[in-house]
This record gives structure tokens, sequence and C-alpha cells, in this order.
């Protein structure tokens, strides 16, 4: 009995110190946002600023346009998975509900770009962007991320978990395609479609690389970039410090809170997908 | 897919109209360059290094947590936590902890008598510097999966393992393992596909140096597109990265006839 109880004991404390260790970035990052030059250069660091500086957020929040930049990452990310969660659950449906020719090679075809890098297909894409006149702007953004496979995928793994009887019915009773989809699909397959809502927000709400790549003007950026122009210009790598955590903290928080509430989801959701490889 | 395959055949650099068939040329410069090499071997050694700790890490994790304890669910909440944030932005707050002379991390190493690094700016530490970075965001990521793997492994085969005497070690080699094994893979290869499309964190990080010991191939990718402008050369970098993917997906296919368990 002691034995176990020392067992578990040494099973929290290592976890917690763990646990500890994973979030401290976060902390470090609030912490040091709250410091005076002095403090932030000072070896060793200091633990917790004498007087805690808050008017940095302020500060570092009228340098930058940040309410700009997250106002553009939150529309775009939302335009994004909204378009998305329609279009995948159409495709799932289809590929779950409908029978034609070549089914299966168009779903290996689908799973194949899943695994293909998105990367490669950047240059193509922005020429293709360029030749609409797209660039620079968020309609482009959105559009260029108009499917998603890991959405295909999600809803179909759920999708086939509906009994077919239930969607046998309803057509019986004259409910068309459409409205099996929203009305008997869709109440079924809730907690896929929150989780893919969630994943698909914090993916696009965080990507960089290709928003960075299409959109030029300062007052399109998405947070990531302002992010990085705030760093670049501010910091010269390592005058600004306390300025740039606090502008750290306005990217990072809004997903940590968002996580918050929603962990749960998260975490039972992904779990689900793919597992049999 | 195509056309950015057609593209790799030619020297177009975007801003002319015209251009001309180089066919092959771009490969045969690419993998007669020395420097290309280094890159690979870049990508090679980021991939492992990301992969495996990421892998087992979060298949210990998952088995600490596995059992529905208190606290449990706060333990995972924190570990996974990091997997939500832009990698730009913890990237800028990790580029801070890597600081040389006031940095935490030199302060933790000195505070245990060890040497200070140079971490983003020596040769040697840069790398493994953007691997930590790469493996706390995606570590929680894993432990989920793994979590969920080992709750559906059944009780029962436990129980009868125990009643033939089997120690725990034991049922965790030959019952565990191999019912898990689908996860490892599928974490493998997603890990790997992952790894070799990191960009984030080594452009705040290191911006592919110093003297190009973090560049991997898609940060070569985009050096050479958008900011040489050599599009014929990104897009064949780009086949080479499809083609490494491609091959890794096709191990995937081959290993799980092979060794991979489905219950």
């Amino acid at each position: 009995m002691a034995k176990l109880f020392l067992k578990k004991t040494i099973k929290h404390l290592f976890l917690l110190l763990f646990s500890f260790v994973m979030v401290f970035p976060f902390l470090w990052m609030v912490v040091s946002a709250l410091k005076t030059k002095d403090e932030i250069f000072h070896f060793p660091p200091t633990m917790w600023p004498d007087s805690p500086m808050w008017h940095h957020f302020t500060e570092a929040w009228q340098l930058a346009p940040f309410g700009q930049y997250i106002f553009n990452s939150t529309f775009t990310a939302v335009a994004i998975v909204a378009i998305q969660v329609v279009n995948s659950a159409l495709i799932a449906y289809a590929f779950t509900h409908f029978k034609f020719r070549g089914k299966n090679l168009l779903f290996g075809i689908v799973l194949l770009t899943y695994m293909l890098p998105a990367a490669a297909t950047y240059v193509p894409s922005y020429v293709i962007l360029a030749n609409f006149n797209l660039l620079d702007t968020h309609t482009g953004l959105i559009l260029s991320n108009a499917a998603s496979v890991l959405g295909i995928f999600l809803f179909r793994q759920a999708f086939m978990q509906i009994p077919r009887e239930l969607v046998e019915a309803a057509t019986m009773d004259g409910a068309n395609h459409w409205r099996i989809l929203w009305k008997v699909v869709y109440p079924l397959s809730k907690p896929t479609f929150l989780t893919f809502t969630l994943i698909s927000f914090v993916q696009n709400y965080n990507s960089y690389l290709w928003p960075t790549l299409i959109l030029n003007s300062e007052e399109k950026q998405l947070v990531t970039t302002g992010l990085r122009q705030f760093f670049i210009q501010e910091g010269a790598y390592g005058i600004q410090w306390p300025l740039i955590m606090a502008a750290s903290s306005f990217a990072v928080i809004p997903l940590l809170i968002l996580f918050a509430f929603a962990q749960k989801w998260f975490i039972s959701g992904i779990s689900d997908q793919g597992l049999k490889g | 897919m195509f056309y950015s395959l057609y593209i790799s055949f030619t020297d177009w650099d975007y801003m002319s109209s015209d251009y001309s068939f180089v066919g092959l040329g771009n490969y045969f410069d690419l993998f007669g360059d020395p420097l290309f090499y280094g890159v690979l071997w870049n990508t090679l050694y980021f991939s492992v290094g990301v992969v495996v700790p990421s892998v087992f890490g979060g298949l210990l994790l998952a088995l600490l947590l596995v059992r529905k304890q208190k606290g449990m669910g706060f333990y995972r909440t924190l570990i996974f936590s990091p997997w939500v944030t832009p990698a730009v932005a913890v990237s800028i707050v990790w580029s801070w902890i890597y600081e040389p002379q006031v940095g935490l991390a030199n302060w933790l190493l000195t505070s245990f008598n060890l040497p200070a690094l140079e971490w983003t700016s020596s040769t040697t530490w840069a790398m493994p510097a953007v691997i930590i970075v790469t493996i706390w965001k995606g570590l929680g990521w894993c432990m989920i999966f793994y979590l969920n793997a080992l709750k559906k492994v059944p009780q029962s085969l436990y129980e009868a393992a125990s009643l033939d005497g089997a120690s725990s070690m034991q049922r965790f080699l030959y019952i565990t393992l191999p019912l898990i094994s689908p996860t490892t893979l599928f974490l493998v290869i997603i890990t790997a596909v992952d790894a070799l499309q990191a960009y984030d964190q080594i452009q705040v990080l290191t911006q592919g140096g110093p003297a190009g010991s973090t560049r991997t191939i898609l940060y070569m990718y985009y050096q050479s597109a958008f900011e040489q402008f050599n599009m014929g050369q990104a897009t064949a970098v780009a086949t080479v990265l499809v083609i490494l993917t491609a091959s890794l997906s096709l191990l995937q296919f081959i290993l799980s006839r092979k060794w991979v368990h489905y219950q």
C-alpha cells in the first residue's frame, strides 16, 4: 500500500513538473512582457518583475495594428472553416451515400493529396491566383483554402457509422439529399463537425507561410505575419523585448482561451480519426 | 501539381512572361550542387530528431495518463496546449529563451554547471534548438492519439495474460505494443510529413542559418521560389519533396502489411 502510494506520488510529481515545463514558455512570455528593459537583460533572469509594466501591453497594441491583424486572422479563418465544413460534408456525403463508377479510385486520389505536401502546390497556386488578380486579397486566401482533405476524411469516417436505414427511411419520406445531410446526418455526427471546425480554425488562424506569400498590404496582414514584422522592426533582435513579448501574447492568448473552453472537443475528437493508418 | 512539374522543366523567373524549356537541367543543377546534399542531410536530421522523441514521448505520457484518475485531464490539457498556438509566436518566445547571454536556456545550463551554448547562432546547436521547439509543440498531439489507442486495448487480454503469469513488462511488450502499432505507424508518418513541411519555426529562429545548418528542403524551396524567383529551380525542389513524401506513404503501406496488427 505504501509502495503504491509512493509510486503514485512520483508519477504525479513527474507529470506536474512536465506540464509545468510545457506551459512555462507561455508564462515566461507574459512575465517578460511585464519587465523593464533592464530586468529583461538581467542575468541570472529575474522571475518576477519588481513593478509589473502593464503599460507595455497598451504600448505594443498601439505600435502596430494588432486589433486589425487579429480581426483579419479571425475573419479569414472563420470564412475558410465555413466553406470547408460545407464543402467537405458535401463531398463526404457523396462518397458515403452515392454510388458511382470510380468512387474508390477517386477517394484514393483524395487520400493521396492528403499525403503530399501542400507546399509543393504553392508556386502553381500563386500563379493561378495572380492570373485571377486575387493576390493580396482575403478572397484569394479564402478561396485557395476552400477544400480540406482532412475534413473530407473525417466526415467520411463519421458518416460511414450512420445506419443506412435511417438515410433510406428519409429518402422514402421524400427528403432530398440536401435535407438528409443537414437534418439526419449532421445531427448524428455533430462531434466530428465540432472537432473539425476547431482544428481547422486553429490551423488557419495560425497559418503563416502561405498568407505571407500572397498578402502584402499592411492592413490585410494576418496576426502571424504582422507579429513577425513587428518582431523584425521593433526587435532588431534584442532591443524591445518586453514589447515583443507583449505582442506575442496578443497572438497566443486568444487561442489559449479558445482551447481552455473547447479542450474537451479537441482532445476527444482528434483521436478518433485515422487510427487504421 | 502537374503544372508544378511542368514549371520544373523551365527556367522561368516569374517576372518575365517568356521562358525556355530546359528539360532536366534544373534537376541536374540540383543534384550537382553539394549544398543540396547538405539540405537533404538537414532534412533527415530534423525529421528523425523530431519524429523519434515525439512518438516515444507521446507514448510515455499517454501510458502515464491513460488511467482515469484525478488531475489527468488537467495534465493532458497543459501538455496539449502548445499545439493550438501559432508557431510564429511561440518561436519568438523561444528565441528569447535561447538568447546566448541572458536567455533562460543558458541560465538553466549554467546553474547545473554545464557550459552555456550559443544555441541558434552556432552551426552545431541551431538544429537541436529548432528540434526542441518542434517537439515541444507536437508532443501533446502524439499523446492524444496514443491515449485513444490505449483505451481501445481490451482489458480482457490483460486479465488473461495476468492469469498466465505474465509480468507487466511482458504484458506491455506482447499485448500493448502490437495492438497500438497502427497508431505508432500513423504518427510516425504524420509527424514525418509535418517535419518535411516545417517552416515557421525555422524562419523565426534561424532563417535556415547559421551557414545553412538549419536549411531544410522546404526552406530551400521557399528561398528559391519567393526570394530568388527561380521558379524552375523551386519546383524541381518541390518535386523532390513530393517524391520523398510519396515514398514515405508507400513505405507506410508496405510496413503496415508486415508489422502492423489490426484487431
